[in-house]
């Protein structure tokens, strides 16, 4: 790491566990389960950006299943209920919801964007000039699911928008 | 008792919503507020008891709504709900005369917590 971050990855491990305790996993029977595997495939992805004292992405990709199961817990409803919108809804505020925890944690004078969501797989995301720094894969009942936190290359403040 | 929910974020405030239920008050009247600017003028035409509000929001920002609020002498119970939360932004709450301060995520025993006091 050539730039100094103060979020590492057991602080990503932290946020995402609050996350699956509070609204995905709330009775503790179906947690993240490591895969170390920062090549899982995904379907669909939300990204939220961070500009200031760091510059970067936190993206959280998912398979479709995942992101479905995840808009039930979230509004509390049948997965075969979830619509779309619920899915878009539920990925972007599930990148807000870690990306200001990162936030929190960064030094004073960081901006966090609206949430990003795209209804395809991360690998069609492309970050210019980024690096990946960090991140948490896992399997969620068996459905891959990860976040990671890009960090751009340049430490020019303009970076990205 | 009437609370007001503003978050931008649909999902969000039906979270909120469950939350309180899940805490025990759900038996109040829950209305919602989809930005800053309807917030602000939802807290002056339905006369909320207690406000709960996002930070981060398109027209105006919770923190924005809070000061003019108080700016018009309106003196409604405030706090944040927020995923961003910096000791900057905690300051900056208080000194416009916000009650508390929730981080998102969240659960049933942190809003219990916290409005239990307010609430009753």
């Amino acid at each position: 790491m050539s730039v100094e971050v103060e979020v590492n990855e057991s602080d990503l491990a932290e946020m995402v566990e609050q996350v699956w305790e509070s609204y995905l996993d709330p009775e503790g029977i179906n947690p993240l389960i490591p895969t170390y595997d920062e090549n899982q495939p995904s379907e669909v992805h939300s990204s939220v950006s961070i500009t200031g004292s760091w510059t970067g992405h936190i993206v959280y990709a998912s398979s479709t299943e995942a992101a479905r199961r995840a808009a039930a817990a979230f509004l509390a409803m049948e997965v075969d209920e979830v619509s779309e919108e619920d899915v878009s809804d539920v990925l972007g505020e599930l990148a807000n919801i870690v990306g200001g925890n990162v936030k929190a944690m960064l030094p004073p004078g960081a901006l966090l964007s609206l949430p990003q969501v795209v209804l395809a797989p991360e690998a069609t995301a492309r970050f210019p000039n980024t690096e990946r720094i960090s991140g948490v894969y896992g399997v969620w009942d068996g459905e891959p699911v990860s976040i990671s936190m890009w960090q751009s290359r340049s430490t020019d403040k303009e970076g990205a928008e | 008792m009437k609370i007001l929910i503003a978050d931008d974020s649909r999902v969000m405030r039906q979270i909120v919503v469950r939350t309180l239920r899940q805490a025990g008050f759900g038996d109040h009247d829950l209305i919602e507020a989809a930005d800053g600017k309807q917030a602000f003028e939802m807290a002056k035409s339905e006369n909320p008891d207690l406000v709960l509000s996002d930070w981060n929001m398109p027209e105006m920002t919770g923190i924005e709504v809070l000061r003019q609020l108080r700016a018009a002498g309106n003196d409604v119970k405030f706090g944040f709900v927020t995923s961003e939360s910096t000791p900057e932004m905690k300051e900056q709450a208080e000194a416009a005369g916000a009650l508390f301060f929730i981080v998102k995520p969240f659960s049933a025993e942190r809003f219990d917590e916290v409005f239990a006091p307010i609430l009753g």
